[in-house]
């Protein structure tokens, strides 16, 4: 590979998601201009930034909603030219991305339907599911008579019904609560190590990027690059208690609330 | 909530009655001579009488065929077209135009056009009564296939879902309360273009039924077929919006 990433030399591991010299460029304005970056498989790597700084793009780039104007996105080696079923992504507007006509176990159905499970097999892994991410007993609820973080919990059910090697996540608990988000936090960790799936994890919020990842990225705007990159050795089971009062975790947080206030100078 | 609902409904039977009532009360004084206006009680007879002889069933059953068949007809034709335009943006600026120009076309401007086409015959009944009802159906779900929430369609491209699963699990799920209230419009033009087509190709019908009444200063009959009518028009509006009611229990009420 002539582009190596400079931000994975220290790793012999091959990346799973490897960004080389990614521009991006929608109705002529430059969104991201040469992003290198290389996400190892069962990573989780949150990306920060100011508002506009294409977080956001990067990721649906990732995930092939978006083809790159020049360079390349690659999946385990291979060019992505479009979306695929094992990279599945969690949009930060649950509302929107759930099926309102289907139930709690309708929506989980359609990426099993997708992958073509069988019928007979759906109704056990729908319930497994469910169970997954905390809501057994709501299978037979609509979208509409759930609150905003159980339909959060049935986008990511939805999401691991795909059994993806990579999970996006877009700002993913930006709508909710703090306590929910927390209690969600919590799940996300515990559900990608099990699944031992890599996850990119986009947020707005600092102190939510060091809880969760294992490597931090800033991006700078206008057009969107890698500003800065922290790598994350806080011990693991995180706590949110102790976690947050690590002096590592202040630390980090100081240097990421610097980086954004240098960038948004 | 539920009291009040039960004291609308006794209001509006009580209104009802006294229609009837002020109805029976102008005949009985002979306001109107008793050729053109029958009380509420000679209309009933009549209505009885007719049933009884079974004429009117084949009158009734004979609408309601000229209506189904003609409803049925534009609705598969109106959802179809309406899919097809509604989910490109680039069919709808083509045919949008064309639209415009045929939906406020009168109805009855079509009607010679049909008769010349097809003469007075069933076939004739069936594309004017098809004519006329598809516009509310195809106008509905071109705009239902066309509001379809963005966010679906990368969740369906993120799935790989096929073309046909797109149209078929996203698309017209997501436009089916537009197409549903559209299907309800249509019935009422399918009734009223029902009845002319009766009453303009001599078709056995309701429609026929009421002219030939009229004409013979029958006017007991007339009213039990004009009641009849509106039995029809109110019956399949119920049943349309139990149907609807249905079909979209997944909605959050207050829509």
């Amino acid at each position: 590979m002539p582009l190596r990433d400079r931000t994975n030399c220290r790793s012999p591991e091959p990346a799973q998601i490897e960004f080389s010299q990614v521009t991006l460029e929608l109705g002529g304005k430059r969104i991201i201009e040469s992003l290198n970056l290389a996400v190892k498989p069962g990573e989780f790597l949150c990306i920060i930034g100011a508002s506009g700084c294409g977080k956001t793009t990067a990721l649906r780039l990732a995930a092939g909603l978006y083809r790159p104007t020049t360079g390349d996105v690659t999946f385990e080696g291979q060019p992505m030219r479009m979306p695929r079923r094992d990279i599945a992504i969690v949009f930060q507007d649950y509302g929107k991305a759930l099926l309102p006509w289907r139930t709690a176990a309708g929506n989980v159905s359609l990426a099993l339907e997708a992958n073509g499970v069988s019928s007979a097999q759906r109704g056990e892994q729908i319930d497994e599911l469910l169970n997954k991410v905390g809501l057994p007993g709501h299978a037979g609820k609509y979208p509409a008579e759930m609150s905003g973080g159980m339909q959060q919990r049935l986008q990511i059910a939805r999401c691991l019904a795909q059994k993806p090697k990579a999970l996006l996540m877009d700002e993913p608990f930006g709508a909710l609560d703090a306590m929910t988000r927390q209690g969600l936090q919590d799940e996300v960790l515990s559900l990608a190590q099990a699944s031992h799936a890599t996850v990119i994890f986009v947020t707005h919020d600092l102190e939510e990027a060091i809880y969760l990842g294992d490597r931090v990225i800033g991006l700078l705007p206008h057009p969107g690059r890698v500003g800065i990159e922290l790598m994350i050795d806080l011990p693991r089971p995180r706590d949110q208690l102790t976690t947050r009062e690590h002096p590592e975790f202040l630390r980090l947080r100081r240097e990421l609330f610097d980086f954004i206030k240098a960038s948004e100078a | 909530m539920k009291r009040q609902i039960l004291y609308w409904r006794a209001a509006s039977l009580v209104v009802a009655a006294g229609f009837i009532v002020l109805w029976q009360m102008i005949a009985n004084l002979r306001l109107v001579s008793p050729v053109f206006l029958p009380g509420p009680d000679r209309a009933w007879a009549a209505l009885v009488r007719g049933f009884a002889s079974g004429e009117l069933w084949t009158k009734l059953l004979g609408t309601l065929e000229h209506m189904a068949y003609g409803w049925f007809a534009a609705s598969i034709a109106g959802i179809a077209l309406g899919a097809m335009i509604g989910s490109s943006r680039t069919m709808r600026s083509y045919v949008a135009p064309s639209l415009e120009f045929l939906r406020p076309l009168p109805v009855s401007a079509i009607v010679p056009v049909a008769i010349a086409m097809f003469g007075l015959t069933q076939g004739m009944a069936l594309f004017v009564i098809a004519f006329g009802a598809i516009w509310p159906m195809l106008l509905a779900t071109v705009h239902g296939f066309a509001a379809v929430e963005p966010r679906l369609y990368e969740v369906a491209r993120s799935l790989q879902m096929s073309r046909l699963a797109v149209i078929f699990k996203i698309a017209l799920p997501s436009a089916s309360p537009d197409i549903l209230s559209g299907m309800r419009l249509s019935l009422t033009v399918a009734l009223i273009l029902a009845v002319v087509c009766e009453i303009l190709a001599g078709l056995d019908g309701l429609g026929h039924w009421v002219l030939l009444s009229a004409r013979a200063f029958r006017s007991a009959d007339l009213f039990a077929g004009v009641i009849l009518l509106g039995g029809i028009g109110y019956g399949t509006a119920l049943a349309m919006s139990t149907v609807e009611k249905q079909l979209l229990k997944w909605r959050p009420s207050g829509h």
